[in-house]
């Protein structure tokens, strides 16, 4: 009896991950300087970048304040949050 | 109730009376008094199914329990100033150590006020139009703001 032989073919595909956007919301009790500071401390953003930012929360509700990976992205979400910012994450479009 | 900075580079809280006090000590009773805890309404804000189940499961817990950690932190700082002074007349100091856990505690606190009686910001609220609980509330939390703004100012730079 013939041994089977089996033929194993292999593919391999590669797909570019979509960056996570990483988003501060405006809320009435945090104030503009304190957001400003965790923006300095959580990112190293300088306080020109992290005034643009907060600006831009407080005047549109909400801003972008990082994006990249999802596993980063987790990290400072949890980071805002345990500084009490209104923050979340959604897949870039 | 005077609060001022130190040259230590913190600040000091100096107590007049029993009010006073009984106004510190409500930072962690408005800290505490949303049904649902600040950590479970961050986490509430995590709506992406990609990632909502692994955090309330994961990251919430944590929050709360950093959260509460600072609560206790300062409730019992509180209570220890109010042992030595008695519950007269007496100075509580924040130093450049506990300037986080005291600015997180204030902002628990007006996170859960604005919770539950939705002031809005400052500046357009109108507590003419405020019910007498609602309009202590409001002053509460302005006071608490205060005190954060010269946190801000004096001691997290």
């Amino acid at each position: 009896m013939a041994n089977p032989k089996t033929l194993t073919r292999s593919k391999e595909s590669t797909e570019l991950d979509v960056p996570w956007n990483v988003i501060v919301h405006d809320d009435p009790v945090n104030l503009v300087r304190y957001v400003i500071f965790v923006l300095m401390k959580i990112f190293g953003y300088n306080e020109r970048k992290s005034t643009v930012m907060t600006m831009q929360v407080h005047r549109q509700g909400r801003s972008i304040v990082w994006s990249g990976e999802r596993e980063k992205a987790e990290f400072y979400v949890q980071q805002l949050q345990a500084h009490q910012l209104k923050s979340t994450m959604e897949k870039s479009q | 109730m005077t609060v001022m900075p130190t040259l230590e580079g913190g600040l000091r809280i100096d107590a007049d009376d029993e009010g006073d006090w009984e106004l510190l000590r409500s930072i962690i009773s408005d800290a505490n008094c949303c049904q649902t805890d600040l950590a479970s309404r961050l986490g509430g804000l995590m709506t992406d199914e990609a990632v909502s189940e692994d955090w309330e499961e994961l990251i919430v817990p944590d929050l709360r329990e950093e959260f509460q950690d600072q609560l206790a932190e300062i409730g019992a700082s509180i209570e220890a100033a109010i042992f030595n002074a008695d519950n007269g007349p007496g100075p509580i100091w924040i130093t450049p150590d506990d300037a986080y856990p005291w600015y997180s505690s204030l902002n628990q606190a007006r996170l859960a006020l604005e919770e539950i009686h939705h002031f809005g910001p400052e500046d357009t609220a109108d507590p003419l139009n405020m019910d007498p609980n609602q309009q202590l509330a409001f002053i509460r939390s302005g006071f608490y703001s205060d005190i954060q703004s010269l946190l801000l100012r004096h001691v997290m730079k």
